[in-house]
């Protein structure tokens, strides 16, 4: 169980996963609606873990990342994708998230690759 | 699905603003567009296509999906959009805007067929990318052990002991190259691998199967590695102390592994107790029946204050001072919820003028100002249809074809801007274009041809006189009618609509320089502050915010000009209004309230002023219809039904 930053620029997004986590008895660090503000959140909340979505205004989730792992490299990010981001995802992968998970959301799915992230 | 009702509102609420910002960015990108606007673009439709998936409504998560594919192009530079894509890209985004209607009102966005624009698009993408796009093709097939042509092995010189370790992701697993990638490097943390089967570049260019084979030079033991290569989405993870001998090669793997079978009966997020609700969602009818009660309030407070002031009753007096306040502040608190920013319409206007300057084959700069501006949302239900059409006619018959424009001498673009203020209490909404205003000559001829008016009446109308000919029942001045000006509504509906939500209408008019049309319209048609005032005994509301002065009435003064009554006050000629024929006859008028609209004064000349009043006003259409001359009716507290006083009609 952990407490989770979660980044996306929508609040139904943002609720969706919200409510998947809970179910999986996590609890919610923050959320933030761009990169910047996910940097920020980061650095204030120190998250165990972060959700971060790619497509963002101001700064895309692969900015973000590399700007949580530049404060953090043992910080732990799942990105969030959607089938045909596969570049992107690689990209974020290189630059140092340790997993994805795909939209749809599937909760089992989610709260199976924050349990096995975590634990990484 | 039914877990996802709860998302249901938030889905369509934040869609609908994706929406709105994928026309607007399009329209951006017509005019010559930026990067900006194609990013914007990118994303609103990745959202709306992420969003849909996960609601489940796959109909519009396929069109969404096909719009991206053809964005990303465009994005990444190697397609242009043209004008035909952005027609077909905006006839997407009209589906979208149904589909979404479709799920606001409990569907799930399949009663709208997508096929034609996803056909469209699809032709358009394998135009340009030489290949055809097929749909979801890459999820689905059977695990294959690549069979690479050469493996190179890394040499290891330690004599750390060596695994071979084959790992197969689920057949479910989306993006099984990433979880392959991944399960690399969290074994690389801890080893050396020496060689890989497929080749990690097969595996970086998306060539991989399902089944990953390795082999690692590791002192951490069989259980780390296994841990480290177990993750999300793999299904198995063999490992073996392997030799030095030949790299992975091993052909025929390829058991069915089944996995995720039953993960797919519980997918879908759970519905949890403990979210919290920030937003609610109100029946609107739920809205105006609160908002009948808080009349009512407000009409009893009157009628309390009244009995305790007849009755001098010191404890009541305070408790109905309490009492009053509380009934100020939900009164304040109701009227805005009620308010939603013009912008609820505006947005869509763009697009409209669009539409109508490429039917007519004009160009036309739309401009929107004020958006931000406030209306209680019973005004805004009335206003779209009215804003629709005068916004089509500026560009249908206000702005000239662009060569006519460019003999005039003007850029053969037209500009149109709509704008919004807050002007005291009133709310202006101003439509301005460019072009080559109205011919007041032929509106007049026009006007004789339909027998509206005479011959004789015709030649002594002033401009202004005449341009509100257009507004008269029948009157359409376009030659011809054409298929977007059209729908068979003239100005009159336009300046009945605008009547009946208690504003009014005005167009001026410069001959080849352009048109004005000016809403004035009251940001809420509840309740407004009155003057009370009395003729021939009669109580009668005439609404403050149409009130310039107060004078004292001397009947000596006044002069006959026609069949009425006039006055000279501060160097302005105005005619009185006596109101007998809706009053009686009085004999003791002595005061003038002066009355506004726009720049025209008149004057009511009335017996004695009562005092000044917030009043809810009741609308007569229900009962009695529209009356011109009076806005509605209120109920005082001493249970009175007194007239409201539509200035705006009277002046």
């Amino acid at each position: 169980m952990g407490k989770i930053l979660i980044v996306d620029d929508t609040l139904f997004m943002r609720t969706l996963i919200k409510n998947i986590l809970f179910t999986g008895g996590h609890s919610i660090a923050g959320e933030a609606g761009d990169g910047e503000e996910a940097i920020a959140k980061y650095q204030e909340l120190k998250p165990d873990l972060v959700t971060m979505d790619i497509v963002m205004p101001k700064m895309n989730g692969i900015e973000a990342l590399k700007g949580i792992k530049a404060i953090d490299p043992g910080a732990k990010v799942i990105m969030c994708t959607a089938v045909g981001q596969e570049q992107m995802v690689k990209l974020a992968i290189k630059s140092g998230a340790k997993g994805y998970i795909v939209k749809p959301f599937q909760a089992p799915k989610v709260l199976e690759e924050v349990k096995n992230v975590l634990a990484s | 699905m039914s877990e996802f009702e709860a998302y249901r509102s938030l889905f369509v609420a934040e869609s609908r603003e994706n929406h709105e910002m994928l026309v607007r960015n399009m329209l951006i990108l017509e005019k010559g567009g930026s990067q900006t606007a194609i990013d914007e673009i990118f994303r609103s439709i990745h959202t709306l296509k992420g969003a849909s998936a996960s609601m489940g409504f796959m109909e519009m998560e396929r069109l969404c999906h096909t719009m991206e594919d053809v964005f990303q192009l465009i994005r990444s530079g190697s397609a242009v959009i043209s004008a035909d894509l952005n027609n077909m890209l905006l006839a997407c985004s009209d589906i979208v805007e149904l589909m979404l209607d479709d799920v606001e009102g409990g569907g799930d966005s399949s009663s709208v067929n997508p096929d034609e624009q996803v056909k469209a698009l699809k032709k358009w993408l394998s135009e340009h990318t030489g290949k055809p796009i097929g749909e979801g093709a890459k999820t689905a097939g059977t695990q294959r052990l690549a069979t690479s042509e050469k493996i190179t092995e890394i040499s290891d010189d330690t004599d750390r002991p060596r695994y071979l370790i084959t790992i197969r992701v689920a057949d479910d697993c989306v993006m099984k190259d990433i979880r392959a990638l991944l399960a690399i490097g969290n074994l690389e943390s801890l080893g050396t691998i020496l060689s890989f089967n497929p080749s990690r570049e097969a595996i970086d260019e998306g060539n991989f199967e399902g089944i990953l084979q390795l082999k690692i030079a590791s002192d951490v033991g069989e259980d780390a590695l296994k841990t480290a290569a177990t993750g999300t989405d793999i299904a198995s993870v063999e490992i073996a102390p392997a030799g030095n001998d030949e790299p992975v090669l091993t052909s025929g793997v390829s058991d069915d592994i089944k996995t995720g079978e039953t993960d797919k009966k519980q997918q879908s997020a759970g519905a949890d107790k403990n979210r919290e609700i920030k937003n609610l969602r109100v029946d609107i009818t739920q809205l105006d029946h609160i908002m009948n009660l808080v009349e009512d309030l407000v009409i009893n407070r009157g009628r309390l204050k009244q009995i305790a002031e007849q009755n001098k009753i010191k404890e009541l007096d305070e408790a109905i001072g309490m009492v009053e306040r509380s009934v100020s502040d939900l009164q304040s608190l109701m009227m805005n919820i009620r308010m939603i920013p013009l912008n609820h319409i505006f947005n869509r206007l763009p697009r409209v003028a669009r539409d109508v300057a490429q039917y007519d084959g004009k160009e036309v700069d739309f401009v929107m100002e004020g958006g931000e501006t406030e209306l209680d949302r019973s005004v805004m239900d009335g206003l779209n249809d009215p804003l629709l059409h005068l916004i089509r006619n500026a560009v249908n018959h206000g702005i000239e074809a662009p060569d006519v424009r460019e003999k005039a001498g003007k850029p053969r673009k037209g500009y149109v801007k709509l704008s919004a203020h807050r002007d005291r209490d009133n709310v202006i909404i101003e439509l301005i274009d460019d072009g080559a205003g109205i011919n007041v000559e032929k509106v007049k001829s026009k006007a004789v041809e339909k027998g509206l008016i005479s011959k004789e009446n015709a030649a002594t109308l002033t401009t202004e006189q005449a341009v509100d000919l257009l507004f008269l029942p029948g009157f359409s001045t376009a030659d011809t009618i054409s298929d977007i000006s059209g729908r068979g509504v003239g100005l009159d509906v336009v300046k009945r609509s605008i009547e009946a939500l208690k504003g009014s209408i005005r167009v001026e008019t410069n001959p080849g320089k352009g048109s004005r049309f000016e809403l004035l319209l009251p940001p809420t048609m509840a309740i407004v502050d009155v003057m009370i005032v009395r003729i021939n005994k009669r109580r009668l509301a005439i609404p403050i915010s149409s009130i310039v002065e107060v004078a004292n009435f001397k009947t000596d003064a006044t002069h006959r000009i026609g069949t009425s009554d006039a006055i000279l006050l501060r160097d302005e000629v105005l005619e009185i209004f006596l109101l007998d024929d809706m009053m009686g006859k009085s004999a003791d008028r002595e005061i003038l309230i002066v009355v506004q609209y726009q720049k025209r004064k008149c004057c009511i000349a009335v017996d004695i002023v009562e005092g000044k009043q917030e009043v809810v006003v009741k609308p007569l259409s229900s009962i009695i219809g529209n009356t011109r001359g009076v806005s509605g009716i209120t109920i005082l507290g001493d249970g009175e039904v007194v007239p409201v006083l539509d200035v705006n009609t009277m002046v």
